[in-house]
């Protein structure tokens, strides 16, 4: 990999402090943080020395309660103790009243596309909820490293849609995190288990690697190859909507049956009911049968009991697991490596069912409810640039795949699921009337064949478009996908020679100006200046500029820039140092911006020149030999 | 259909979508940016080890504590790195990439005229609309995929000498051969997975 150095030997910046980097995992039951100190991860603790902060929110009128406190209230103040709230994020108020009367919430009207949920300190949407949970995860991070956070790598499961992560990422903004990336639960599993690296420190032939992540509400399975420090995600599959929470209610509707309770009970006895199941489908891991009381009724529930309850669950997770498999073109042999992830891989029957149908059995040596986050805190401390660069790569996939609507209702599949991202489609569009000077667009997300069927996620609005005789305009929109999975899109009409920048209009998410709303409504709450907030963000994003722009210099300024153009950014930088010892946030983002667009022709000719380098261990003949 | 327009240049950044520059792209054909040679044939292993080894360089990942600009360039590089690596890595759209870099235009409307082909295709999906009925749809669907399978080698085989000779005619008419047996494999793993799961 020699030829790979993009640095040469004397010219290294130099070492500069270890970052302070966290890896979270956002999880619809429970949440972690975790970091890499003195070269180990490990999920960082609470001050009473837990590690797992339950996902569960209690809006009061005093104030907000994230984790235990807040969980254990669930039962008396169902209404406003918010849990699973993951399981809302990115969607809209028609999902969520397809969950029936699993969510005992008062929702009311939906806010940017998203469904907001009444409660006694006022209405709050699962951005927000989320982002109190992140706010309780930084703040332990910054406490146990030292110092506010330089970045966090925050995990989704694999499944997640566009909006989904994107709603994650308005959530972490919201916290005031900055995001490495987003990563795959079961990918950043597979980094924790670092299953690339051979057993007796040779070489290892590639091998394939299923993760089955079973939490509380998902279910992700992922198909990995690894070799030497490349992962690749070859497919993934799983069900956003089914999890331990989903077992906890199969065993409660059970009992309540056995206990003739009828089916129409309210939000407090059914959370008392689902907290007793819960219970019991845990104490099934130690022993055969276990006793259960509820209210006036005692039952006892066996192992067997309790595997006739999963099993039409599990199923559901294998035949997941099956049609991955065939979507990486493998079989269940071809699996070297089974890992579990997920609290609810505890259950015994769970564990049975995947060894069964993969025929082997699975790691499960890291404890299942941190694995995500310390394989999480791995990535981050290479993403944040403490580790070699050369340790780890992830190249994943996108989970679905994102058409646009065509004629009669039908879609038209333009990235298929399970492309590697970051990625790029351009499709070329025309008008069909004269003058006409807008078309809309309708992006859709899923494997069906029908619109309707699928997830919408867009409609785009292409607007500016010169006016000209039908089909005479070519408009070009190309839709790029991110390493997060996020889409963007842009569109050019090229017809005219000079080729025009068309505005494009999104109807789903949140605008910035959402955030920022969102962010002055938690000011509110907790009384943060508003304006110190901000200025130490500006700061923070100056600082990370002009260290990023420093090394570059040193690395590349004498060869690639002139000396006018070196004497420019070197000014631009010192007008940029002086707004940031004593201008205002605005006056420090302004400057930051300033230097980022005079230093645009640099970044492009630094990439040239890591493609020449990167090209240059293989001769020209082997460009000529067609 | 929408009235309106805002002109030409405006720029909007919303929290879902960030318009990113375009333009920014590797000069280098796909062949070129793994370093192989312009033909059909192609070294997997070379190919695979090649991209990862890009993929080390230039993936987003390697810029995330960069400066914003360079993240965009990085994704925009990436993201061609993968497409050349898709359309190396697929028998069929390898074929249509090279006869693109030969200047052959492929519509997409086009298909072969070869009569004795087009019967023999209409035997194969008849064939495959009756597995569903079979005494024993596993075997047979197993012997139709066999089948199809060796039409497909033998088509890729065809196209490759013809390409090889430089016999463009003949090569686009075996690409859109490849084209039709590759369809009929997606339809036979569809029914698979229709009928196995």
């Amino acid at each position: 990999m020699a030829l790979l150095q993009i640095s040469e030997p004397g010219q290294t910046p130099e070492p500069h402090q270890s970052k302070r980097a966290v890896g979270i995992d956002l999880g619809t039951t429970n949440s972690l943080v975790a970091s890499v100190r003195s070269g180990s991860a490990e999920a960082l603790p609470a001050e009473d020395g837990s590690v797992i902060l339950p996902s569960a929110v209690r809006y009061t009128e005093s104030g907000v309660q994230v984790g235990l406190a807040a969980r254990a209230a669930a039962g008396d103040d169902p209404f406003n103790t918010l849990i699973s709230i993951k399981r809302l994020m990115g969607r809209g108020l028609a999902d969520v009243k397809s969950f029936g009367d699993q969510l005992p919430y008062h929702f009311g009207e939906d806010t940017g596309g998203m469904p907001s949920i009444e409660t006694v300190a006022g209405a709050v949407n699962p951005v927000q909820v989320s982002a109190e949970i992140l706010k309780v995860l930084a703040k332990r991070g910054a406490d146990s490293l030292g110092g506010e956070l330089d970045g966090a790598v925050i995990t989704v499961p694999a499944y997640f849609d566009d909006a989904q992560r994107q709603a994650t990422k308005d959530a972490a903004k919201l916290a005031g995190l900055k995001v490495l990336r987003l990563l795959n639960e079961p990918t950043a599993a597979a980094v924790a288990y670092g299953l690339d690296k051979s057993d007796e420190g040779g070489d290892v032939a590639d091998r394939t690697v299923a993760v089955y992540d079973l939490g509380g509400g998902t279910f992700d399975i992922s198909i990995l190859r690894l070799s030497r420090g490349v992962f690749e995600v070859l497919s993934t599959g799983g069900d956003s909507a089914l999890g331990g929470d989903d077992f906890d209610r199969a065993v409660g509707e059970w009992i309540a049956a056995e206990a003739g309770l009828g089916s129409d009970l309210d939000a407090a006895t059914q959370r008392k009911l689902l907290n007793t199941a819960c219970a019991a489908k845990e104490a099934l891991a130690e022993a055969d049968s276990i006793a259960i009381e509820y209210g006036s009724w005692s039952g006892a529930l066996s192992r067997e009991k309790l595997a006739e309850l999963l099993d039409p669950l599990i199923s559901k997770t294998l035949r997941a697991c099956k049609r991955a498999l065939r979507d990486a073109g493998l079989t269940a042999e071809d699996i070297a490596e089974v890992v579990l992830v997920g609290g609810s891989t505890r259950t015994l029957r769970v564990r049975e069912k995947v060894e069964e149908f993969f025929g082997r059995k699975p790691h499960a040596d890291i404890d299942p409810d941190q694995v995500v986050a310390i394989g999480a805190a791995l990535q981050a401390d290479v993403l944040v640039g403490n580790k070699s660069r050369e340790d780890l790569l992830l190249l994943d996939v996108i989970p679905l795949s994102l058409g646009l609507e065509t004629m009669g209702g039908l879609t038209e599949k333009l990235i298929h699921r399970n492309t590697t991202i970051p990625v790029a489609k351009a499709q070329e569009f025309t008008t069909f009337k004269d003058g006409q000077t807008a078309m809309a667009i309708h992006v859709v997300q899923g494997e069906r064949e029908l619109e309707k069927d699928c997830r919408s996620l867009a409609r785009f609005e292409l607007r500016g478009i010169p006016p000209m005789v039908a089909g005479a305009a070519h408009i070009r929109v190309t839709f790029q996908v991110d390493a997060d999975g996020l889409l963007s899109v842009s569109a050019v009409e090229k017809s005219s020679g000079v080729a025009a920048e068309i505005t494009v209009k999104p109807s789903y998410g949140l605008e910035d100006s959402d955030i920022t709303r969102m962010l002055q409504d938690s000011y509110a709450h907790a009384e943060e200046d508003v304006v110190a907030r901000a200025l130490r963000e500006a700061q923070v994003e100056a600082e990370r500029s002009m260290e990023a722009m420093l090394v570059a210099l040193q690395e590349d300024g004498a060869e690639l820039l002139s000396n006018e153009e070196l004497d420019e950014l070197e000014r631009a930088m010192e007008a940029l140092r002086l707004a940031h010892n004593g201008g205002t946030a605005e006056e420090i983002r302004s400057r930051v911006e300033a230097l980022n667009t005079l230093s645009e022709p640099f970044a492009g000719r630094r990439m040239d020149k890591s493609i020449k380098r990167a090209m240059q261990g293989h001769s020209l003949d082997e460009f000529d030999q067609s | 259909m929408y009235a309106g327009s805002e002109g030409p240049g405006a720029r909007v950044h919303t929290g879902l979508f960030v318009i990113w520059a375009s333009g920014m792209k590797l000069q280098q054909n796909h062949f070129e940016i793994f370093g192989l040679p312009v033909a059909f044939e192609v070294d997997r292993q070379a190919l695979a080890k090649r991209y990862r080894e890009l993929q080390q360089e230039f993936h987003p990942d390697r810029f995330a504590a960069k400066s914003e600009r360079e993240q965009m360039l990085s994704m925009q590089y990436a993201a061609q790195i993968n497409e050349a690596n898709n359309t190396l890595k697929d028998p069929v759209q390898r074929a249509a990439y090279l006869l693109q870099l030969a200047g052959v235009e492929i519509n997409p409307e086009q298909t072969t005229a070869d009569g004795e082909f087009l019967m023999q295709q209409m035997i194969l999906r008849e064939r495959l609309e009756e597995v569903r009925d079979a005494s024993n749809p596993e075997s047979e669907l197993e012997v139709l995929s066999v089948e199809a399978g060796e039409l497909l080698k033998a088509q890729e085989q065809a196209f490759s000498s013809a390409l090889a000779a430089n016999a463009l005619d003949e090569a686009k008419g075996a690409l859109l051969k490849l084209q039709f047996l590759a369809k009929l494999q997606s339809q036979l793993e569809a029914l698979e997975e229709d009928l196995f799961d």
